[in-house]
């Protein structure tokens, strides 16, 4: 996600965002949980989790600055929720999620989303194909769009799953231009560490 | 950038800010922005001009742009009708955002939304939203409106060190800008339709789009629930009439012009946004405002559901999804796949739609076929995991 859209919309509405935004390391090799849900994760490098939150179900990772690349988990979203915080619900109400979504739906929800949310129409799905999340089948995607004020040509890839019912989705979005290359490994081998504890 | 256009456009341009007579003005001589050799004429006009220039060049590199020089081409031949051969002061940049707006920078920078295209039923009423924008630039509306922003915010940081008068005062000098921007936008709708019926067009046209547009709200609110918001005027800060009283005064005053055998241009607007239409459709269907997108669908509709048409409809329901939302779907993909029109989506589109609805043996066939009839298709790789092959 753009961080423009992001910041301004956190600021724009009475979010649950500290006073001031911060960031906290996520060390290179060292499991964490994220999401305050049941998803873990093991960084491929050094990472930056900024505290200001996407919704109660997401959180949002850089490494060089939000507008150079940016990694969002959303772990365990219900039949109803939407992906994404509502931001202007009278007028751009959100689509929301249903678990009995096929995974094509699942990409359908998040491109309609994040469209709603960036404002843009630039937006273009460009491969569809199945993933594993933590070995439950599940379906990975990528995308280029433009938003916000600074127009920038940018990709992002995402993998998502429905596991019991509940949505988990993990994206990553640079420019087009040198950022988006320079950490898609990383993404991908941060994709394959994802696991889900049983009892929590 | 997009937020920018919308904010600088939406306070200069459209003029929604002004406090100048427009008696006065138009007793002037006819220095206008218009004329070819028009250069700007003072220090506001200049700083104006240079602004808008800084912001017409971040508009030519956006990836919002529509480049298409046939679209484009087709846009500058209504203007260029409706107006005449002032037109040539006028560059036109359609953006690819799917609400209904336009707005006129004072430098001649003229930005047309594409939700506005999609809305626009003929060249009659396309004409009659560039006439209206036309004649804000050929009356300077937006040099009034900075002179008086510069002139009222003057005033009010004066007034904010006066104690309690200060609050008053403010709002009083607030009010009364808006007061004039409505009159100005007046005048605009007003001129747009002296342009129209010279340029033969039916001044009718005008109003026509403002009905719609009160329907389409209605839309809205129907399926989300809640009170309309066609009769908002935005308050005490509204910059622009009421849609309901602008679409009466248009209809009143389109009333006066002389009878006679004006043009809509109805299958030349058809054509020429035809190839268009699946992608500003797309566009809307993904705002995920149900309500105005069946309305628009019905609109386009009344000139013959095409394929693409039924196809679009079954993506609305689809993607909706509620109740009898997926057998609906599936009905409208296998209207549009009924003739020979060979829109593989639309095999895809029955194939989800069936399987959402139960029925996965036929959702399997379907997703088949459309991967036989688009062995190319972006996604290929998860649609056979769906559905399997044939091999």
């Amino acid at each position: 996600m753009r961080v423009f859209a992001y910041a301004a919309i956190l600021t724009a509405l009475t979010f649950s965002m500290p006073a001031q935004a911060g960031w906290s390391l996520r060390e290179d090799g060292k499991q964490v949980e994220v999401t305050k849900s049941k998803m873990s994760v093991t960084p491929s490098g050094d990472w930056n989790r900024w505290t200001s939150r996407p919704s109660k179900r997401g959180e949002i990772w850089t490494r060089d600055g939000l507008l150079l690349n940016e990694l969002s988990f959303f772990a365990e979203i219900s039949d109803g929720e939407t992906l994404y915080r509502e931001y202007d619900k009278r007028n751009s109400p959100l689509p929301k999620f249903s678990a009995n979504m096929l995974p094509t739906d699942i990409v359908e929800l998040f491109e309609a989303s994040t469209r709603i949310v960036l404002q843009t129409s630039v937006f273009e799905m460009q491969e569809i194909g199945p993933a594993k999340l933590d070995g439950h089948d599940g379906v990975r995607f990528s995308y280029k769009y433009a938003a916000g004020d600074d127009q920038l040509a940018r990709k992002g890839e995402g993998i998502a799953a429905i596991i019991g019912g509940r949505l988990f989705l993990i994206n990553y979005v640079a420019p087009e231009i040198h950022y988006f290359d320079k950490d898609l490994q990383n993404f991908r081998d941060m994709t394959a560490t994802i696991t889900l504890a049983k009892d929590k | 950038m997009k937020y920018k256009i919308a904010l600088i456009l939406t306070l200069m341009a459209s003029g929604s800010l002004c406090s100048f007579d427009l008696r006065a003005n138009e007793a002037q001589p006819a220095l206008t922005p218009t004329a070819l050799d028009y250069l700007p004429q003072d220090d506001d006009e200049r700083g104006l001009w240079m602004q808008m220039d800084e912001l017409e060049r971040e508009v030519k590199s956006s990836q919002s742009l529509i480049k298409d020089p046939e679209l484009n081409a087709y846009v500058r031949k209504i203007l260029c009708n409706t107006v005449g051969d002032t037109c040539g002061r006028v560059r036109i940049y359609i953006m690819r955002t799917p609400y209904f707006n336009a707005s006129m920078a004072p430098n001649g920078m003229m930005i047309i939304w594409s939700g506005l295209l999609l809305r626009t039923e003929n060249e009659a009423e396309l004409a009659s939203v560039l006439g209206h924008e036309f004649s804000h630039f050929e009356k300077q509306h937006s040099l009034q409106s900075f002179r008086n922003i510069r002139q009222k915010t003057d005033a009010m940081a004066w007034m904010s060190f006066v104690p309690y008068v200060g609050m008053i005062g403010q709002i009083g000098a607030i009010g009364s800008i808006f007061s004039f921007s409505r009159e100005m936008e007046r005048q605009a709708d007003l001129v747009s339709l002296d342009y129209l019926a010279d340029a033969g067009y039916d001044p009718n046209a005008a109003s026509d789009i403002w009905r719609r547009l009160r329907a389409e709200m209605d839309a809205t609110a129907a399926e989300r629930k809640r009170k309309s918001q066609k009769d908002d005027n935005g308050g005490f800060f509204a910059s622009h009439p009421n849609s309901g009283e602008r679409m009466e005064y248009l209809e009143q005053a389109a009333g006066k012009k002389p009878p006679k055998n004006y043009m809509h241009g109805q299958l030349e607007y058809r054509r020429a946004m035809a190839k268009w239409w699946p992608l500003l459709i797309d566009d809307q269907i993904k705002l995920n405002d149900f309500g105005a997108t069946e309305f628009l669908l019905g609109q386009l509709g009344e000139g013959g559901w095409t394929p693409q048409l039924l196809y679009a409809r079954g993506e609305l329901y689809r993607a909706r999804g509620k109740d009898d939302d997926f057998a609906k779907a599936a009905g409208f993909y296998r209207q549009s796949l009924s003739g020979d029109a060979g829109l593989p989506e639309s095999w895809r589109g029955l194939g989800l739609a069936l399987i959402r609805s139960g029925d996965r043996t036929g959702g399997i066939a379907a997703l088949r076929r459309y991967l036989r009839a688009s062995p190319e298709a972006f996604d290929r790789a998860i649609i056979e995991t769906m559905a399997g092959t044939d091999e």
